[in-house]
């Protein structure tokens, strides 16, 4: 008789436990023909069936542990396994879609594998063409940082601490020991934040830096760290003028014709007032006056400072600048 | 391109395939390779390890009972178990969380709240989002990105008002979607626009509304992914940026070249499709960049930037 392959075992054994009624005992499982090697030591048989619950739990499969006495019995929970079907809307069906069949086949996406799987799920796969494509990051040396954004994402959420080399933006390289509490993704870069425990200070790091990567292989499903219950890894998220520090306030004014875009770039930072004329107001805090009267020009025409001073004449000054350079 | 995959993952594989296997369907390779991920041999392969397996005492009748024939498969019985698609585990939500920041759909999105639903009890949403961002887009994307990607599926016409930057006008435009690039963080609407008679790019972040006209186009047979036109057709200006200043990549200046200079400076040409769209991107360096030529830009750098003073002052 033919040995199956591993994946033949981890499939008949999934197929057990689901049309089994009652709960089964590892040895019942062992001696179901299910492909467990003929011969094989206790202890090498508890190994292999050990592994074998993990990758089916790691494939979505719920298995609940009954005790009877000191033999332990296992039984597929089915509520808790399967899905409901979920109704979409044809748009939803389609961004859905196009989005993922774009990130399927990016190789900055660092969870494309997953996102398949869960399309599949879903029943949202397809097979029409390619709608849609996406290019995360910029070159094949940060696609290949995606697996290290992939191996942050699962640390964040196993809670497992990592070490890596970082080289910051001064070339100054150093070994971190992090624990991450969150990653996040901002023009065409990784970042986690985490805190770094050699300073006792959280901190974001730009993965495309890391080099090095290793996620604490001791204990992996007992975590390393608690992360604070207030983390939200969209505080990280900074506009270009927020980076350093907080030091101020300032209101911007986008004028009534681009009042439709201040949501849009304000990215939830901040507060908006709408204005009678038509207008916006936007109040957002500021570390960098040079960079945001930059940001102003950059993302007009139709936004303009209100306030503190500073701001009007650090971009008063940096315009006269432009002005008598190419005069 | 066959992947090699561990025990685990192919099992994976295997197992999301059998609730696509009814009884007495006959169901094209290609579709099943799309529902998990694969190419058509692969799954070919997996559905010939399927036959293979089943549960005690493993007669024909508790097997998985299928026959491959040429690009389909046909299924006599349904499967012995797992015939109804499982909850999605941590790291599939997880997936798709980050995939919907990408598309712009925001935490609160009634999309998003209705995953949780399909969800394994493990899964908190809400946790993935505190942790886990991949959000490319500005807010209030969502509905934009999908009303484009369904026009686009169905080949069906729009009208969109859209900003254009350089001038700050909003104009109307009626154009065919043929398909959506996302690059570095932006998304971009590739498609004919019947006004200018030639395909255009468009920024999904500056499209204001869009309207289905409810009439087809013809998709071409080849669209091409590209969002910055053929630089080597473009006029180049000059511009030398001061010593220390952090130099433009190529998200923000396309075909850029560098040349470092002996005082620390650095000229950069950098080619341009309209003096205005130039210009502000050389006065936001706010005096640490200066466009060196040709003229027209020089004077429109200069124009733009007193019209500017004149209004923050």
């Amino acid at each position: 008789m033919k040995v199956p392959d591993s994946s033949e075992r981890l499939v008949n054994l999934a197929l057990l436990l689901a049309s089994c009624p009652r709960p089964l005992t590892a040895e019942q499982c062992r001696s179901a023909g299910l492909g467990y090697p003929v011969g094989q030591d206790d202890a090498a048989f508890i190994r292999m069936f050990e592994r074998d619950k993990d990758a089916l739990r790691a494939a979505g499969l719920v298995i609940d542990v009954t005790g009877d006495g000191d033999i332990e019995a296992y039984r597929l929970n089915a509520e808790a396994t399967y899905a409901r079907p979920v109704k979409l809307a044809a748009d939803e069906v389609a961004a859905v879609r196009a989005v993922a069949s774009a990130l399927a086949d990016d190789p900055g996406f660092p969870f494309r594998d997953d996102l398949v799987f869960a399309l599949g799920k879903l029943g949202t796969a397809g097979t029409e063409g390619s709608l849609a494509t996406t290019e995360l990051v910029k070159d094949e040396a940060s696609a290949g940082r995606t697996l290290d954004a992939r191996a942050l994402a699962e640390a964040v959420q196993t809670r497992k601490t990592v070490t890596f080399d970082y080289t910051n933006a001064a070339g100054e390289s150093r070994h971190r020991t992090v624990d991450p509490y969150g990653v996040f993704f901002r023009e065409g870069i990784w970042y986690v934040t985490g805190r770094d425990r050699d300073v006792d200070t959280i901190k974001t790091f730009a993965v495309s830096r890391i080099r090095h990567l290793d996620v604490n292989p001791s204990r992996p499903r007992t975590p390393d760290f608690d992360r604070p219950e207030s983390f939200d890894v969209r505080e990280h998220e900074l506009l270009p003028f927020q980076i350093g520090p907080a030091s101020a306030t300032a209101r911007i004014r986008f004028e009534p014709d681009a009042a439709w875009r201040a949501p849009g770039l304000a990215r939830g930072r901040g507060a908006l007032d709408d204005l009678p004329d038509g207008s916006v107001v936007w109040t957002v805090p500021v570390a960098d006056f040079g960079r945001l009267a930059s940001w102003l020009v950059d993302e007009g025409p139709g936004l303009l400072p209100v306030e503190p001073p500073e701001l009007l004449t650090v971009m008063s000054d940096g315009l006269r600048a432009v002005v008598a350079a190419h005069e | 391109m066959s992947r090699h995959l561990d025990a685990g993952a192919r099992a994976r594989r295997l197992l999301a395939l059998l609730p696509h296997l009814r009884k007495g369907d006959r169901i094209p390779l290609a579709e099943l390779a799309a529902a998990v991920g694969c190419t058509a041999e692969e799954v070919a392969a997996d559905l010939t390890t399927l036959t293979m397996c089943g549960i005690p005492p493993f007669s024909p009748l508790e097997l998985v009972a299928l026959d491959i024939d040429g690009d389909a498969v046909s299924v006599y019985m349904d499967p012995p178990g797992l015939e109804r698609p499982l909850r999605l585990t941590v790291g599939e939500a997880r997936a798709l969380n980050a995939a919907l920041d990408v598309a712009g759909y925001a935490p609160d999105s009634p999309l998003r709240q209705r995953i949780q639903e399909v969800c394994s009890g493990s899964v908190s949403l809400e946790d993935l989002e505190r942790t886990v961002r991949a959000g490319t887009m500005p807010g209030g994307m969502a509905e934009t990105y999908a009303r484009l990607a369904v026009a686009a599926e169905d080949h069906e016409k729009v009208r969109i008002a859209y900003y254009t930057g350089a001038t700050g006008r909003v104009s109307e435009r009626i154009v065919h979607p043929w398909a959506l690039v996302q690059r570095l963080g932006v998304w971009y609407l590739i498609a004919w626009c019947e006004a200018a008679g030639q395909e255009r790019v468009f920024r999904l972040d500056r499209v204001r509304e869009i309207e289905r006209l409810g009439v087809r186009f013809t998709p071409p047979s080849g669209v091409s992914t590209a969002v910055t036109p053929d630089i080597s057709t473009l006029p180049c200006a000059e511009v030398v940026f001061a010593p220390g200043v952090r130099l433009p990549d190529d998200r923000q200046w396309p075909g850029a070249t560098y040349e470092p200079r002996d005082d620390g400076s650095t000229a950069v040409r950098i080619p341009y499709q309209s003096p205005s769209w130039i210009s502000r991107r050389v006065i936001a360096y706010l005096g640490h960049a200066e466009v060196t030529g040709p003229p027209e830009v020089r004077g429109a750098v200069h124009a733009l930037a007193a019209d500017l003073l004149r209004k923050v002052q």
